[in-house]
């Protein structure tokens, strides 16, 4: 009987050591990654290691909760030789952390009380406890389990009832415009919405100096004028070249070559 | 080379929630910025189509090379390849591009001016960048915005027949949602 429980704890000591191990190595490599491989981290690789540490702390809780695992606060350790000599097996199994079992790391590595400060909060909370009385903590205890029945209700009821608010919240801020992807890849794909070249017509030669007004009427006026002057005054043209202005010198020379189909000219939009 | 794109758009106010997204996502380093004026020229065939060819210089480094862009058409392959395939050729160019293409015949049909940052993430790049109408033929500091959105687009080079690359492209569109839903527009839809 007892060597089965010998047994028992042996392997369940042993296997909690290898998974602590994992655990480390794991979070060894990502201590290394964060310090030495900062340019190249990226969110969802950070995440992943989180992912894995938190796996690997899950196993290690089932483990502890496994039925199999006896229950180790009935087991003591007791430090049977103490030596202020270095001991090279201990320094091996500890990887250097431990080199020495003396009377310095005993009372930290084998420690079961809780630090004085936390043992300090643990009376004043107990104290809290005794005094507030039977009644109003049994209140106390009653309102903290409507409160956490209630959140898991929202969780786990089906989407139906919190997709009408979540639906709502979220059409009061959404991210982009369906419309507006519509215009913009429009307006890059062909320059829909995007003012055509206005020709060098008679009116702008005209008014060099001036600022051209931005509003609409004013443009059509000037892609008026400009279309009848293309058709019209053609030759005339010629002299009011403008060479500071890029894309309008040349279609003057143009509209004598291209006189013929000057009519099916986008200009008149 | 081929260009695979995807398209999509953010409102102004969730801007500064994309970019945080996307240098998280992005390679690492410092995103760049850009302003780039753009000038589309149309050659008007006989036959019908007409021939487009994308003039850009930036805005910011004034004696930078102009940029010569074609585009094709988007290719016509099966519905279910997840990004807009069209024929890409670039080339850079000199700053008498503009008069060199109106002695050929070209004429300018519109013009804009897109602002903002650029993202790269291996072989993939974002653009994310607002755009603005130019009110007065040739004159860039008179802009109005298109729209209060931002423009986003996710776009490779690669080589024709590479179907991978859209599936890497639709895996990273997939970690923007719901900021943004890229996806691919077919513009003679909308026209």
């Amino acid at each position: 009987m007892q060597q089965r429980e010998e047994k028992q704890l042996e392997a369940s000591v042993e296997s909690l050591v290898t998974r602590v191990a994992h655990l480390k190595g794991s979070l060894q490599s990502f201590i290394y990654k964060l310090e030495n491989e900062y340019e190249r981290l990226t969110w969802p690789s950070v995440l992943d290691n989180f992912a894995l540490l938190s796996g690997q702390l899950n196993t290690i809780n089932k483990l502890l909760r496994n039925e199999k695992t006896p229950s180790y606060r009935s087991q003591v350790i007791i430090p049977l030789l103490l030596s202020p000599d270095r001991d090279e097996e201990l320094a091996k199994l500890t990887e250097q952390r431990v080199p020495v079992f003396s009377h310095e790391i005993v009372p930290d590595h084998l420690r079961t009380k809780p630090d004085p400060e936390v043992e300090e909060q643990e009376k004043h909370l107990s104290a809290e406890a005794a005094r507030i009385g039977p009644e109003v903590a049994q209140k106390q205890i009653q309102t903290l389990n409507k409160l956490c029945s209630n959140l898991l209700e929202k969780l786990n009821n089906p989407r139906d009832d919190r997709d009408s608010e979540t639906s709502a919240l979220r059409q009061n801020k959404p991210s982009f415009n369906p419309a507006d992807t519509n215009a913009l890849v429009a307006a890059v794909g062909f320059g829909k919405g995007l003012s055509k070249c206005r020709p060098p017509g008679p009116v702008a030669p005209g008014h060099p100096g001036q600022p051209m007004m931005s509003a609409g009427p004013t443009l059509h006026q000037v892609t008026v004028a400009g279309a009848s002057g293309h058709q019209t005054g053609m030759g005339g043209q010629v002299t009011q070249q403008q060479p500071g202005q890029p894309g309008k010198m040349p279609s003057n020379i143009k509209t004598n070559i291209k006189s013929a189909s000057a009519s099916m000219h986008p200009y008149n939009r | 080379m081929m260009e695979y794109l995807l398209q999509g758009s953010v409102l102004d106010q969730s801007l500064e929630s994309l970019l945080h997204r996307l240098r998280g996502l992005c390679d690492n380093m410092e995103p760049e910025s850009f302003a780039d004026h753009e000038l589309v020229y149309l050659l008007k065939g006989q036959q019908g189509n007409p021939f487009l060819l994308r003039a850009r210089r930036s805005l910011l480094h004034p004696p930078a090379p102009w940029h010569l862009r074609y585009l094709g058409q988007p290719e016509v392959g099966d519905k279910s390849r997840l990004a807009l395939v069209r024929n890409c050729v670039d080339v850079s160019a000199s700053h008498s591009l503009p008069e060199v293409l109106n002695e050929m015949g070209f004429r300018m049909d519109h013009e804009f001016v897109a602002k903002g940052q650029m993202f790269r993430k291996g072989a993939m790049k974002v653009v994310v960048s607002k755009l603005s109408r130019v009110l007065v033929p040739g004159n860039t500091e008179n802009t109005e915005p298109l729209s209060l959105s931002y423009l986003v687009e996710l776009s490779v080079l690669a080589p024709a027949g590479q179907d991978t690359v859209s599936e890497d492209m639709r895996s990273f569109a997939e970690q923007l949602k719901p900021l943004v839903h890229l996806e691919k527009i077919d513009p003679k839809r909308l026209m």
